[in-house]
């Protein structure tokens, strides 16, 4: 088979009709986690399904779909089906957009709250960090900033895992090419040493401003200890928890956020209207969500 | 705003009237939009069709574009009538219109940054009209499509000074009437309803041209400039804006025109916002394709 002949057929299988039922499957898995999974990328999801489909040695999509909706099998399923299609989306600079937000909107926002404060201090929260590309990323972004906006005030981010190992990864900060393919060379070279050929390190002083500990969200003594965040991130965390334990995780996120402090989700992700404390803000590409502070009454 | 310059801008709008490009379709084709639909013929839309060639193929190359989700393109606008609709087909050939009616010579703005915006705050307009069970989703595609003409009227009849205002929005990261409000004085939203009154546009569109900015200033049809202003808003958050990075937060549900459209639709109270924004994103780059299909001549002309 020629190239040409192959590269013809991969154009056609990506626009060969996508079965009505990953439509619905989308909307089930956006219902149980908030992951809103868009058109042009509904063949990840039918990927994943078709991996899935495949370990169950099931028939058809139509199947699968009946087993993700029987009472029985839906909730080990739909686990499984979730750990499918959020594999492999860490890395570092994931979302610039978000970053974005983050040093042209927020940060100056915050800077002016709470500079009649004594203490000039950011909080900032990296909650689930998995093996710590979230958490460097922050960290990197607010170096950057300690210059110019930043001068002169002090910033801890707090980085927790429900996985030791996660943990452990993430304090050793070591990445490969997948984990870096959005790190720019400005980047690497400045806050990166080589560890071989193939894997960065994170450098000491980077390290320096983040506090790894392991932490299960869903702890409540332990959560009542985190106050006095300015911004808290939990990418593609939540997903994972039933109705219930999400709003009571989420409560907790409002709660230990300062007045006019900032939550962010992955890009991709939604609160479901699941808490009305919080303000649902539009950044440029970005959405947030806002607890409003106390001076602007719309709390 | 001072007489003197008052006085400027309505003289510099009434020389727009006579630009030769206007396709003869236009001004009868607005004019049927703003009647009642139960009024409108299909003779009477085939008939004004008839006399304009390119805006009929361009129709049917818009009606083809996965944006409407037909399973076989028209082949021709009785055909596209009679799979989308009358009112639909109107609002189709009103796009393809103003594409044509406005030659891109010279403007201070990308052309096509333009047409994305205004197509796209179209789309958006109709579907949050959908959304929220609004019960004119047609009227709402109108006044999305036609909100920033002013925009246009800027280019044309203001180019020097509006070249001014795009300057300073650009690199103050502000929306497009603080800047414009800040070099010239006046805004598109004034320069737009001047435009929309002399082409006796239906005042419901005349509100939204003039208002879109501040909804709870309009007079009328509050809700329609209310649903206007968050889709513009929705537009310029998600990629369909003009080009350039606004510098701001936009707190949608706790702005003045989601609670005067909460007064008139119930529905708006059950709308996932954040689901309704990545829905929108799905629309972008069919938005993006069609505008460089469709516009594509129009745009790059000059």
């Amino acid at each position: 088979m020629t190239t040409g002949t192959q590269s013809a057929l991969a154009t056609a299988a990506i626009k060969a009709p996508i079965d009505p039922v990953f439509r619905q499957i989308r909307d089930l898995i956006y219902k149980v986690s908030g992951i809103y999974q868009l058109d042009e990328k509904l063949y990840l999801l039918s990927d994943g399904c078709g991996r899935r489909i495949k370990q169950l040695n099931l028939k058809s999509p139509r199947e699968y779909w009946d087993l993700l909706t029987a009472h029985a099998s839906r909730e080990a399923e739909l686990r499984q089906l979730l750990n499918e299609i959020t594999i492999g989306e860490t890395c570092l600079f994931r979302s610039q957009p978000q970053l974005d937000a983050l040093h042209k909107i927020i940060l100056p926002e915050l800077v002016i709250e709470k500079t009649k404060q004594i203490t000039k201090r950011l909080r900032i929260w990296s909650a689930g960090c998995s093996t710590g590309e979230e958490s460097y990323t922050l960290a990197m972004n607010m170096m950057e900033q300690s210059e110019k906006l930043l001068k002169g005030w002090t910033v801890e981010i707090l980085a927790t895992d429900l996985n030791d190992r996660s943990v452990e990864a993430a304090k050793a900060g070591i990445y490969g090419d997948y984990a870096l393919r959005a790190t720019t060379d400005y980047f690497k070279r400045k806050y990166f040493v080589t560890v071989d050929e193939k894997r960065l390190q994170v450098k000491p002083e980077v390290k320096k401003l983040i506090n790894f500990s392991r932490l299960n969200l869903q702890d409540d003594s332990k959560m009542l200890f985190m106050k006095g965040m300015d911004i808290v991130f939990c990418c593609n965390v939540l997903i994972y928890f039933d109705g219930p334990s999400k709003s009571k995780v989420i409560n907790h996120f409002f709660s230990n956020l300062n007045f006019g402090g900032y939550f962010f989700l992955g890009t991709s992700e939604s609160l479901m209207k699941l808490n009305d404390q919080f303000h649902l803000v539009h950044f440029p590409g970005a959405i947030g969500y806002w607890k409003p502070s106390l001076k602007s009454g719309k709390l | 705003m001072t007489t003197l310059i008052a006085d400027t801008i309505r003289e510099r709008v009434q020389r727009i009237e006579t630009t030769p490009s206007i396709p003869a379709v236009f001004l009868p084709l607005l004019e049927l939009l703003g009647a009642p639909p139960e009024d409108v013929k299909l003779e009477e839309v085939l008939k004004l069709v008839s006399y304009d060639n390119t805006i009929a193929a361009q129709c049917l190359r818009v009606a083809s574009s996965p944006l409407f989700g037909l399973p076989k393109s028209p082949e021709s606008i009785k055909g596209a009538v009679i799979t989308l609709g009358l009112r639909r087909v109107e609002t189709i050939l009103l796009t393809c219109c103003l594409g044509n009616a406005f030659p891109a010579k010279n403007w201070p703005l990308e052309p096509t940054v333009f047409w994305r915006h205004s197509l796209g705050c179209a789309m958006v307009c109709r579907k949050f009209s959908e959304k929220i069970g609004a019960n004119d989703h047609d009227k709402a595609y109108t006044a999305g499509l036609l909100h920033d003409i002013g925009l246009l009227v800027n280019c044309i009849a203001f180019s020097t000074e509006f070249s001014l205002a795009v300057k300073h929005a650009l690199q103050e990261q502000i929306p497009f009437d603080e800047a414009e409000r800040v070099t010239m004085g006046f805004t598109h939203c004034e320069t737009g309803r001047l435009l929309a009154e002399k082409w006796h546009l239906a005042p419901d569109m005349i509100r939204v041209i003039a208002h879109h900015h501040a909804p709870e200033l309009s007079e009328t049809a509050q809700p329609l400039v209310a649903l206007v202003h968050l889709s513009d808003l929705l537009c310029r958050m998600r990629g369909m804006g003009y080009g350039y990075y606004e510098s701001r937060k936009v707190d949608l549900a706790y702005n003045s025109a989601w609670s005067i459209l909460k007064k008139q639709y119930s529905g708006l109270e059950g709308v996932d916002l954040a689901r309704f924004t990545f829905e929108l994103d799905e629309d972008v780059a069919k938005i993006f394709e069609l505008v460089a299909t469709i516009f594509g001549a129009a745009a790059g002309r000059g």
